[in-house]
């Protein structure tokens, strides 16, 4: 039997408390104990969680399959650059201005979503995917855009002296500068999507996803929801875009993450962490990342069991072993891994949520503090991905 | 009018290779109703298959002759499409169909892993053409060079869709296969045995894209992992305008789109060229789908509240 623990009790908020510390103790273990070449990829993995956290409101809430989000995080990346470098912007203004950039896209490239289903909206956000590398190399942009040959070598300034972060010098201080900011960028997707997914908006969106008129009957205004979610989405990736732009110091049009590849990338980050959760992103950005770091370092003549199960490849089979780990995972957790903690969970601890309207009579709940649904690995029932 | 005409047939046969590979796609969709996003590198995978094979000698030194080693190759793309189907696609699709996209997506980057560790490194896989492609190897019809290739290919996927025709309208396995489309449970309650056509008709995808990938490569001269990319994007854009469940609409989509993006870089060459031309398909197709959301040819669905 498992154990009981009501929504708010001093249990649930031990459990929140002992959660938020390991959290907080890993996240802070990485910059200061790690080498830079763990920290600069840890930074890539934060920022891929914010675009799969960002990708998780559209289709994992949403229910909307988009196979474009590398063009909303290449539209921040350029946005970016283009600033900086035509312009003489300052690199942390222009995080702003990508995410106004990423909402205004994001809400005009909705309007398929109003009219078409399933696969269909698939594959015209595919074409979005594809477009924008072209348009990015398109002679008619290139002064703009710089065309194929991408803009790179950014001008940036010194970063400040912040005792607190420890040593700030040289490459290692940079790639606790760039962690630090994708750290925040990643925290602030991740109260924003757990902001819309308790509120209004992200009740209509998933009463949308679930069945479409019972939603419009009750008068939820699908149109409306669908955009700004949208709109919203996309601002969040072309942040993570821009950071990752200033972490490469510099863009070109055939970087991964802004083609096709790259939207199947933060798709399959979402997919395997666990669609429709809110901590299945990141744990699937860090998944993904941690694989494909130890994988890449396998060459082509890699010794013992790797060398014996791959030797036949004449490169380094770190896309085929992260291909069977796909594979593998989706067999064992086919809702993602932390759809899949949360089941094992439920088998060892319950929260009871409160019946509706009775917020009011349970003790330890302080003013203003709401009691959330779906903490971690906890609630009592999985959501499903649609 | 040269160069119209010039334009519409190299549309016409580069819109064939989208075309047949379109087809495979709606053959896959009407039964599982999931989009074989593997289905280019299947055809790289049988493209290579079928250059190994090509490689082999039979009787003293005389090689394999290219056309049977590519009826092997689509044998190969067959028992691998079907694969695909019965162990990973259909026991992953009773969990959920994003982990079935996933899979798909999974052996993507598997298939193309494995071609481009094997195989991707110069030296380069040189293939023939399954027809004459000499340079002087052309017609000269309405003042436009026709070359033999082309025509071929074009002829090759009229053959395929029409024999797809046939197979759909006349036979029992294409009764089944209907059936299966159109109502899984009932057909599985009236014995058909649907497991097995489900396995058919990702087998006959992979086989369709198995064809492709070879005239791909043959037009080409050699077999590259990367190959099929852009050639997959255009198949699925073909398929969607013809609408997702229609094998005429897959061909009419997969033609169109080919001559629209020809048409468009040979009379816009500032503004389309060759850069932009996917582009201009694409856009095409956002406006169709924008007029009718299931495709020119596709049925739309209703849905009882």
């Amino acid at each position: 039997m498992p154990v009981k623990v009501h929504w708010g009790s001093p249990g649930h908020w031990a459990i929140r408390l002992v959660w938020l510390a390991a959290t907080i103790a890993v996240v802070v273990y990485i910059p200061t104990r790690t080498q830079p070449g763990t920290i600069n990829d840890m930074t890539t993995a934060l920022e891929l969680a914010a675009v799969a956290m960002a990708l998780n409101l559209v289709m994992g809430y949403g229910g909307l399959i988009s196979l474009g989000h590398s063009a909303y995080f290449g539209l921040g990346a350029y946005t970016m650059a283009v600033l900086v470098d035509h312009y003489g912007w300052t690199q942390g203004w222009t995080l702003y201005i990508a995410a106004v950039f990423g909402f205004v896209v994001g809400c005009l490239t909705s309007l398929p979503a109003l009219r078409l289903k399933g696969v269909y909206l698939a594959l015209t956000s595919i074409a979005l995917a594809v477009l924008f590398p072209q348009l990015v190399k398109w002679q008619k942009l290139e002064w703009l855009t710089d065309g194929a040959r991408g803009i790179d070598d950014l001008q940036y300034d010194e970063i400040p002296v912040w005792p607190i972060l420890g040593e700030l010098d040289g490459r290692r201080g940079r790639a606790v500068w760039m962690y630090w900011l994708a750290v925040i960028v990643a925290v602030l997707s991740y109260l924003v999507c757990r902001g819309i997914v308790k509120s209004r908006v992200g009740r209509s969106l998933v009463a949308i996803r679930d069945n479409e008129t019972a939603a419009a009957v009750m008068g939820v205004n699908r149109a409306r929801t669908q955009t700004i979610v949208y709109g919203l989405s996309a601002a969040m990736t072309a942040v993570a875009g821009a950071l990752f732009g200033i972490g490469l110091n510099g863009v070109n049009p055939d970087l991964r993450y802004f083609t096709l590849i790259g939207s199947i990338t933060f798709v399959v980050i979402m997919v395997i962490g666990g669609g429709a959760t809110l901590w299945g992103p990141i744990v699937g950005a860090f998944l993904y990342v941690l694989v494909e770091s130890r994988t890449r370092k396998w060459g082509a003549d890699s010794s013992g069991v790797v060398g014996a199960l791959f030797g036949w490849l004449n490169s380094s089979p770190a896309t085929l072993i992260l291909a069977v780990v796909f594979i593998v995972l989706m067999f064992v957790a086919p809702f993602g891994i932390v759809g899949l903690l949360k089941r094992l969970a439920a088998k060892v601890i319950v929260i009871v949520p409160n019946p509706a309207g009775t917020r009011s009579n349970v003790p330890p709940v302080e003013e203003g503090l709401d009691p959330s649904i779906d903490e971690p690995f906890l609630s009592a029932s999985p959501e499903e991905t649609p | 009018m040269d160069r119209f005409f010039d334009a519409v047939f190299l549309g016409l046969s580069s819109g064939a290779i989208y075309a047949l590979v379109a087809l495979g796609l709606v053959v896959v969709f009407r039964g599982t109703g999931h989009l074989n996003f593997a289905a280019g590198e299947m055809a790289t995978f049988s493209a290579y298959i079928v250059w190994v094979v090509t490689t082999w000698t039979l009787f003293g030194d005389s090689a394999l002759p290219l056309w049977l080693a590519t009826i092997g190759g689509m044998v190969f793309g067959f028992a691998l499409g079907a694969a695909t189907e019965v162990f990973i696609v259909s026991p992953l699709s009773k969990k959920s169909p994003l982990a079935v996209f996933v899979a798909l997506i999974a052996i993507l980057l598997g298939i193309n892993a494995i071609d481009s560790g094997r195989w991707g490194p110069p030296p380069s896989e040189e293939i023939d053409s399954l027809f004459p492609n000499d340079p002087d190897d052309f017609v000269r019809l309405f003042g436009a060079v026709w070359r033999w290739e082309d025509i071929g290919t074009l002829i090759v996927t009229l053959a395929a869709s029409a024999l797809l025709f046939l197979l759909f309208a006349k036979t029992k396995i294409g009764l089944a296969m209907r059936a299966v489309a159109s109502n899984p449970d009932s057909s599985k309650l009236v014995g058909v045995p649907t497991k097995l056509v489900l396995a058919g008709s990702w087998g006959l995808s992979g086989a369709l894209a198995a064809l492709a990938g070879v005239m791909v490569a043959g037009s080409q001269a050699q077999v590259t992992p990367t190959m099929m990319f852009t050639i997959f994007v255009y198949a699925s854009a073909a398929a969607t305008l013809g609408g997702l469940d229609s094998p005429i609409g897959a061909v009419v989509g997969g033609l169109s789109i080919g001559v629209v993006e020809n048409l468009a870089a040979e009379f816009a060459p500032g503004w389309v060229g060759q850069e932009m031309k996917l582009s201009v398909a694409l856009l095409c197709i956002f406006v169709v789908l924008f007029v009718k959301p299931s495709g020119l040819f596709g049925t739309e669905k209703v849905e009882r509240v």
